[in-house]
């Protein structure tokens, strides 16, 4: 089993990698860093912009090769990942962006996960029962509701309920409150008070697929041969589903949650966006908005990780649930 | 009946349907007494599935079930579903009919068995391994313990059946119900699981309710039977005075439409025309009278009920004392004409050393050949104008391949085909294309999947005419005649393949098929997926067709009693190779190859008597991989004739592989059968001295 993980975890590594070197030259043939100086007043010549861009390995006049190798050993001998074109370090920009959206996103993922895979077996094994028609009905409704508007809705549904009880019962905006609380555990109760709002869109908008393909999967797996097997044998069906249905049923959805990833990652963008959030989904926009390469391209390599994460714990999962993977 | 195990008294199932609640049991009363088994006998749709399913408490909950069913006096029906449980696996027993389907294919085989044993003891899990492997090895899988800790996937799937009889006895329960336990597998394996399955009886004692359409299982095995028609139990009686003397009309036309391929000369199959009815639109009064060749008035006028006419022998017939007594084709028109002789003339195919592999990949990004799978391996044949030839075999043995390998049309991999004197690998493919592509058509063996269910029956009868490039005109005479050939209404060119029974789509393929006029008519399995009724008039459909039109027919079958009334000549395939080929009548009259004795032999005969009497050549284990081949001959290792012979033969087997050779050739008689056989105790090999073999190749 070990070896079977690690040797994943390696392919994994090559595809970070050739993702986020591939989208370097994406973004040098695409970014044009040197418009950030065109409009600026005294006009500058291009030869001008070129020097400014010169110390940030941006020169345009460099082949896009000997920027590229310029940029790969920094990032590999001093894990310096370049400057924006006006000069800012990328580094002093992620760790804190990192942190807030890797909250979310993980917070998210797992709710979603949670909440959609428990009422798709809750539901399977209930089929068309009261509880499944109403859940069905309002996830169908909730897969059609885009982001945006359902963001927007909690903060409306969050502000008259503040004005209504009078306090700031739930933040609506930013990770923390701006200027700090003061302790240790304040602190944390603010943080997570502002994780709320954001935490249950993402929850929200990711949930549905997970409840309607657990729902389907399980189904499948109900009607199998061997449950009935199961069942034959003196379980009841509701061992007979948690022994041998439940468990087949899993696999599918471990596999796929490294390939949501991604889309998790784009939905965040629009709910930091909405929720004044700076995390790594408003830094993607802001980076491809002022053509800043190395912000792009570190943006891409924090997806890729997050991808390889997901789903290197996805076969660590699959490992556990399927032991037949270990034998071959 | 006092002191039953399992009486069920007036037992009906029905469940709900968009088309209206669908009647799938209407009354079904018997009792099952410890160590005896009742086999329910019937085709797809009677009710015999879902009276069991009552009987266990597995029937989907939507099931509405009314009657009695009671285990040693105690209600059963109306328990709770954890009342259930203690009844099941621990009292009754169940074996299921997909082997491949009915193993949790995420745990162990010894964990199933184990977690079975610990749902009604207190036992250890230790124990309960320990007693699992027990149960694995009483079920005669070779090195228990090791296998244990192997997945359902590793299994083959009469090794997986086995399990499936462990789990049925791991609690020692007093009643088994097999559910078509034999149907999934193939015939040498199905043998050793009925074996399994008298071990398990003996071992338990309990009492049996044996499920199946094969009437030659249940002569075998069973000591009553009750024949299902249509939801009821339309015969009851113990197994030998069943045979004997079947009272009802349908029992007579199911007994007459199994083949036998064990009879001394080739009897008529007789078909029962029409299928069953659908359980949405019952006939008023006796449910088989649409199909009865005894029918009278009064038959439609009420359901006639169960009533003894004997001692034991109960029949739900008003003519019962007119068919008692009465042969099948004494009563059932149509029977099936024994083929015309071939004539010698000029083959419509030959076939010379026709070989394919496949390559066995490993790795996702970058595929590397790790083997070769040899599929089919120096395969020759010949068919003659008229003739109908039969590739017959297990699964795995290469038929498939080899008449898919013919009908591609292309030059083969290794040797030569040859159809109407038209070498493959020299004609130009435009050729092939318009001249030998209309001259060979395929039917398949599952007319459900074959059909395009959104084409109505005229464009699925047009289509290959169109490709072949008919004028419209001459499509839509040829249309109506196709129908008409294949025995269907002419009003039916606008209604889709759903609106058939299986046995009227399995027709539309074959007039699909005979839409191009073709000269060979290649068949896959063409029955094997009917009921048994039904098997017998496509068989007949066959036959008239290849007199009527001059057809030569290639039909792969697995079931030997088919191939026996409609071939002319054999060939016998096992892991590729070509073991034994001749004349039908020759081959199954005498068979010389062991493996074909054994293939006969496994056979059950729907004879109560004598299939009780014979000896049987039962095999041990399965077909083995065509990735490795042996050196020697391709049967050697599950031979039951190897170890009989002398240590030089035996070694031979191992190493050289025999050639296909005629041995009443090979022995100078005088007069050559055309049987060909490869087997070296057959064929004596020259240079070994006659003394060796001796003993030729029958037991």
């Amino acid at each position: 089993m070990f070896r079977y993980v690690v040797r994943k975890a390696v392919g994994w590594l090559v595809m970070i990698i050739v993702a986020t070197n591939a989208t370097y030259f994406l973004a040098s043939w695409f970014l044009d860093p040197r418009s950030n100086y065109r409009d600026l007043r005294p006009v500058r010549t291009d030869e001008q912009i070129s020097n400014a861009l010169a110390p940030y390995g941006l020169d345009p006049r460099t082949s896009v090769l000997s920027r590229w190798w310029h940029w790969l050993t920094d990032v590999v001998t001093r894990f310096d990942w370049g400057h924006s074109p006006t000069g800012v370090p990328v580094n002093s920009e992620l760790p804190h962006r990192i942190l807030v959206s890797g909250q979310l996103i993980l917070v998210g993922v797992v709710l979603s996960v949670v909440l959609g895979v428990a009422l798709g077996v809750y539901t399977a094994s209930r089929q068309y029962g009261a509880v499944d028609r109403v859940t069905q009905t309002l996830s169908v409704v909730l897969y059609n509701v885009p982001t945006v508007v359902s963001a927007l809705g909690l903060v409306l549904v969050a502000i008259s309920l503040n004005q209504h009880l009078g306090f700031t019962f739930l933040h609506v905006a930013g990770a923390n409150t701006a200027g700090g609380v003061d302790g240790f555990w304040p602190n944390v109760l603010d943080r997570l008070n502002h994780l709320i709002l954001p935490t249950v869109n993402l929850t929200l908008t990711g949930y549905v697929s997970w409840h309607l393909t657990q729902r389907a999967l399980l189904l499948d797996a109900l009607n199998a041969d061997y449950v009935r097997t199961a069942r034959a044998t003196g379980l009841t069906r509701a061992q007979a589903i948690r022994r041998h249905a439940l468990r087949a049923s899993l696999i599918p959805t471990a596999t796929s949650i490294a390939f949501t990833i991604p889309a998790v990652l784009t939905g965040a963008i629009i709910t930091e966006t909405v929720f004044g959030w700076e995390g790594m989904g408003r830094y993607f926009i802001q980076t491809i908005n002022k053509n800043d390469v190395h912000g792009a391209v570190a943006v891409a390599a924090f997806g890729a990780v997050m991808t390889a994460i997901g789903a290197i714990l996805a076969d660590i999962a699959t490992v556990a649930l399927d032991p037949r993977v270990r034998v071959s | 009946m006092t002191g039953a195990l399992l009486s069920v008294r007036d037992l009906h199932v029905t469940f709900p349907s968009e088309r209206g609640p669908v009647e799938a049991v209407r009354g079904v009363s018997f009792d099952i007494h410890r160590g005896r088994t009742l086999a329910l006998v019937g085709e797809s749709g009677s009710g015999k599935s879902a009276t069991a399913m009552a009987a266990v408490g597995l029937l989907p909950p939507n099931a509405k079930i009314t009657g009695e069913v009671s285990l040693d006096g105690r209600e059963l029906l109306g328990l709770s579903d954890r009342q259930w449980s203690g009844v099941r696996g621990k009292r009754i027993g169940v074996v299921f009919q997909d082997p491949l389907s009915a193993l949790t294919p995420i745990l162990s085989i010894g964990r199933q068995l184990a977690d079975a044993v610990r749902v009604h003891t207190d036992l250890s899990k230790k124990q309960a391994w320990t007693r699992a492997v027990e149960l694995l090895d009483l079920v005669g899988i070779a090195d228990p313990a090791t296998r244990a800790q192997e997945f359902p996937h590793q299994f083959s799937g009469g090794m997986r059946q086995r399990v499936v009889i462990a789990l049925a006895i791991a609690n020692d329960p007093d009643l088994i119900i097999a559910d078509e336990p034999t149907t999934a597998l193939d015939v040498t394996v199905q043998a050793q699981i009925l074996d399994v399955l008298e071990v398990a009886k003996a071992e338990t004692g309990a009492g049996v309710l044996l499920i199946t359409h094969d009437l030659g299982v249940v002569a075998g095995h069973a000591d009553d039977v009750a024949v299902m028609y249509a939801g009821r139990i339309v015969e009851r009686a113990p197994v030998k005075r069943l045979y004997r003397a079947p009272a009802m009309p349908y029992t007579l036309g199911l007994i007459g439409s199994v083949p036998d391929p064990h009879a001394t000369h080739r009897r008529p199959l007789v078909p029962i025309d029409g299928e069953p009815p659908s359980p949405l639109d019952r006939p008023p009064g006796c449910p088989f009278a649409p199909r009865c060749p005894l029918v009278v008035d009064a038959c439609r006028a009420a359901e006639p009920e169960l009533i003894p006419i004997e001692d034991e022998h109960t029949v739900a017939c008003i003519r019962a004392e007119d068919v008692v007594g009465q042969r099948p084709d004494e009563v059932f028109e149509g029977a099936l004409a024994a083929p015309a002789r071939a004539v010698d003339a000029e083959p419509v195919l030959r076939v010379r050393g026709l070989g394919k592999t496949f390559p066995i990949t490993k790795g996702t990004i970058a595929r590397r050949q790790v083997g070769t799978l040899h599929a089919v391996s120096d395969v020759s044949f010949e068919i003659g104008p008229g003739e109908t030839f039969c590739l017959v075999g297990e699964s795995g043995s290469g038929k498939t391949t080899t008449l898919l390998e013919i009908l591609r049309l292309r030059p083969p991999e290794t040797g030569t085909v040859e159809v109407l004197g038209r070498d493959l690998a020299t004609t130009p493919a435009r050729e092939i294309a318009t001249e030998l592509r209309r001259a060979v058509q395929l039917v398949m063996q599952d007319p459900q999947a074959a059909l395009d269910p959104r084409l109505p029956v005229f464009d699925l009868l047009a289509e290959p005419m169109r490709a072949a490039g008919f004028e419209a005109a001459a499509i839509r005479t040829r249309v109506t005649e196709l129908l008409d050939l294949v025995g269907l209404p002419p009003d039916s060119l606008d209604r889709f393949p759903a609106a058939f029974s299986g046995g009227q789509r399995q027709r539309l393929a074959i007039a699909r098929g005979l839409a191009t006029k073709p000269r060979l008519l290649a068949l896959d399995e063409p029955v094997s997926a009917l009921d048994v009724s039904v098997q017998a008039s496509v068989l007949n459909l066959l036959a008239h067709l290849k007199n009527e039109l001059g057809l030569v027919l290639l039909v792969v079958a697995h079931d030997l009693a088919v191939v026996r009334h409609i071939a002319d000549r054999i060939a016998v395939m096992y892991l590729g190779h070509v073991i034994e080929t001749g004349p039908a009548e020759q081959l199954f009259a005498a068979p010389r190859h062991p493996y074909t004795q054994a293939l006969l032999s496994a056979v059950p005969i729907p004879d109560p008597e004598r299939e009780r009497a014979r000896r049987r050549i039962v095999l041990s284990g399965e077909q083995p991989s065509a990735a490795a081949l042996p050196a020697g001959c391709v049967f050697a290792d599950r031979c039951q004739l190897r170890p009989t012979l002398s240590e030089e033969l035996q070694n031979r087997c191992r190493t050289q592989r025999p050639a296909l050779r005629d041995p009443d050739e090979v022995s100078g008689v005088s007069e050559v059968s055309g049987v060909d056989v490869a087997c070296h105790a057959v064929n004596p090999p020259s240079d070994l001295t006659r003394a060796a073999s001796g003993k030729e190749g029958r037991p």
